[in-house]
């Protein structure tokens, strides 16, 4: 798992992500975020790096 | 609503009968037992208890290594009586034990190949398969699955043994009590002429997923039921679906609830609904209820013959070993798992499979006792990875209300647009034969593919004739097999001299190509699909595969030194892995 910044544009992704977001309701949100993470998961593949990240998810709370 | 609320409904893991016309079963004579008038208890090497399709293909693959048994049945027929099918799908590793046994051709001709699977969401397909086209499967003499109802494999077993003789069928024998110390055990039978007692050395529990013996001995199991109801209809139609296994997650026709199509024996389909959760199964198995149902998936100008309509739920357990005492667990009575991926009667078939030789090889005193205990370190392992993958599907399958759910939704939206999504829709994983990577009888080495099946392959016989793996399987007859592949210098022949003095072991050669035989026992690999079915690196290089009687790879190796001799001693239980 990176946990150094590996981004190419960090303010922009960040933007990008809250402006698909804005004005869905709850249902919409919770839906919408499943599918990116579908879709970032199958970016990564790696099945030690997904379990470390999933990890790493529930430690930051 | 929560999920607490939902009534509590009689449904079980088994079928029940409910509607329908069932099917015609065999019965079998009740013979009188000699023991019933003998003051002493007789004593038995092997008493195997229930007659499914595992009690019986251990009893078949004990009478074809010529093993004496006895196994006694409650009943007078296969199956249960005038009703359910229970299983229908029999993966190629059951296929090949099938064909050992001696009863594949009557199962081939009997029921219906299939190898192409589509899943659904909505209207749309979102996944489908062909395993005829995946490698895994592509080598056996036998199709990827059969489709059969189960109790006709029971019945072709049964008449096998018969004819093989050397295990004793026991019908309307009910075992009422038992016990047992470190030597023997002691069984209390139940029959229509009275009761009487045998001693048995080894028994084995195939009584399937309400075992007494589980409940007498207080074997520990874990458990997990769900909530999740289905409802099956096995029908006949007057215009037939297309011979392919179809799978809806969402179907339209079914209140957007998964449906199941299978094909079967007798042109007669599986067709399984998900009901909804808090269902009452005798409204949803009634049988206006069922046409009704029928009509909304095929139309309603489909004729349908309803040969069999039965309500269940899911359950999974799993013993936490598979031995107790004198008593091996094996089939449903060692773990019991929803159908998904045909992974329950196959299960059993290979369970027995395993213990099988093993229990040959000790009687006839060639193996140590200690043999018998890797039944649990592969057996084991299997049914918990059995248990493990059929909870993933009724998990897919029944999302708890709230993320569960929004995770299906999400995988199925994106399955429908783009391919990497589909791995994710899990309708079933369809039941291999199990790699054991834990067994004290497995010789693993890296690059070594030990403790996998070796597929039933086609090869030549010295003259020239077709053979398959399965032949040479007979031709060992319960011992190992080893093959030796490439050359055999004279230091490597003297050696291979010594190891079959003094070991039981039937040894073959597999010469590269045309070349010249070295040993008188020999056969060709033109295609290298026996080379390439043990898992060795493709080409001349001289390499050595000793397989076990239930056809799965014990160990491998390059010349013939040590670690072969090792490795035979390690596969019969003679030495452990640090001897």
């Amino acid at each position: 798992m990176i946990t150094t910044p590996h981004w190419q544009d960090a303010d922009t992704f960040y933007e990008q992500l809250l402006d698909a977001q804005a004005g869905l309701s709850p249902e919409q949100l919770q839906a919408f975020s499943a599918r990116l993470i579908l879709l970032l998961a199958n970016q990564v593949g790696d099945a030690v790096v997904l379990a470390e990240c999933i990890q790493a998810a529930r430690e930051a709370a | 609503m929560s999920l607490n609320t939902y009534r509590d409904v009689a449904h079980t893991n088994g079928y029940e009968f409910t509607q329908g016309g069932g099917y015609e079963l065999p019965t079998y004579p009740f013979v009188p037992p000699p023991e019933l008038h003998s003051q002493a208890p007789a004593r038995h090497p092997i008493v195997i208890v229930g007659g499914g399709i595992t009690g019986l293909t251990l009893a078949c693959s004990l009478a074809r290594l010529g093993v004496k048994a006895i196994l006694i049945d409650e009943d007078d027929t296969v199956g249960v009586k005038g009703a359910s099918s229970r299983g229908i799908c029999y993966t190629q590793k059951s296929l090949e034990i099938f064909e050992r046994l001696g009863v594949y051709e009557p199962i081939a001709a009997k029921g219906t190949q299939w190898s192409v699977g589509r899943t659904f969401a909505g209207d749309d397909e979102v996944y489908s398969f062909d395993l005829r086209q995946q490698g895994s499967f592509n080598l056996s003499q036998q199709p990827p699955f059969i489709n059969i109802q189960q109790f006709y494999i029971e019945a072709f077993l049964v008449d096998r043994i018969q004819q093989l003789g050397h295990v004793e069928l026991r019908w309307r024998n009910r075992l009422t009590a038992f016990e047992q110390n470190e030597q023997l055990a002691t069984l209390t039978v139940e029959t229509p002429a009275g009761s009487y007692r045998i001693e048995a050395e080894h028994v084995i529990d195939a009584t399937g997923s309400n075992s007494p013996l589980r409940k007498w001995l207080q074997v520990p199991f874990d458990s997990k039921r769900g909530d999740d109801r289905w409802c099956i209809a096995d029908v006949r139609f007057s215009t037939r679906p297309p011979t392919e296994r179809h799978t809806w997650i969402e179907a339209p026709f079914n209140e957007n609830r998964a449906v199941w199509q299978h094909l079967m024996a007798d042109d007669v389909w599986r067709i399984d609904y998900q009901m909804a959760p808090n269902a009452d199964p005798a409204h949803v198995s009634r049988e206006d209820v069922v046409r009704e149902r029928l009509a909304r998936q095929f139309g309603p100008e489909v004729e349908v013959e309803i040969v069999w309509v039965g309500p269940y739920a899911y359950r999974s357990e799993c013993v936490h070993h598979m031995r107790h005492g004198r008593v091996y667990f094996m089939g449903d009575s060692a773990k019991v798992v929803s159908p998904f991926g045909a992974r329950g009667g196959n299960t059993g078939v290979a369970d027995a499979d395993n213990l099988a030789w093993k229990l040959a090889a000790v009687l006839r005193g060639q193996a140590a006792p200690g043999l018998l205990d890797s039944y649990e370190d592969e057996r084991l392992e299997a049914a918990r990875e059995n248990v493990r993958v059929t909870n993933r599907t009724a998990r897919f399958l029944r999302p708890a209300e709230g993320i569960e759910r929004v995770y299906r939704d999400a995988a199925i939206a994106l399955a429908k647009r783009h391919p990497f999504a589909r791995a994710l829709v899990n309708t079933g994983r369809m039941a291999v034969a199990n790699p054991y990577t834990q067994s004290r009888i497995v010789q693993y080495a890296p690059g070594s593919a030990a403790g996998q099946s070796v597929q039933n392959v086609a090869f030549r016989w010295a003259n020239g004739q077709a053979g398959r793996m399965n032949q040479l399987l007979d031709w060992a007859g319960g011992e190992l097999l080893l093959l030796c592949f490439g050359a055999l210098d004279a230091p490597a022949l003297r050696r291979l001299r010594e190891v079959l003095a003094t070991t039981p072991l039937r040894a073959v050669q597999v010469p590269a190509g045309r070349a010249p035989a070295q040993a008188s026992e020999h056969v060709r690999d033109p295609q290298g699909h026996l080379r390439g079915a043990c898992g060795l690196a493709e080409g001349d290089e001289p390499a050595w595969a000793l397989v076990r009687p239930d056809g799965y790879l014990a160990a491998s190796g390059g010349a013939i030194d040590g670690r072969l001799v090792q490795a035979i001693g390690l596969t019969l239980g003679l030495t452990g892995v640090h001897a």
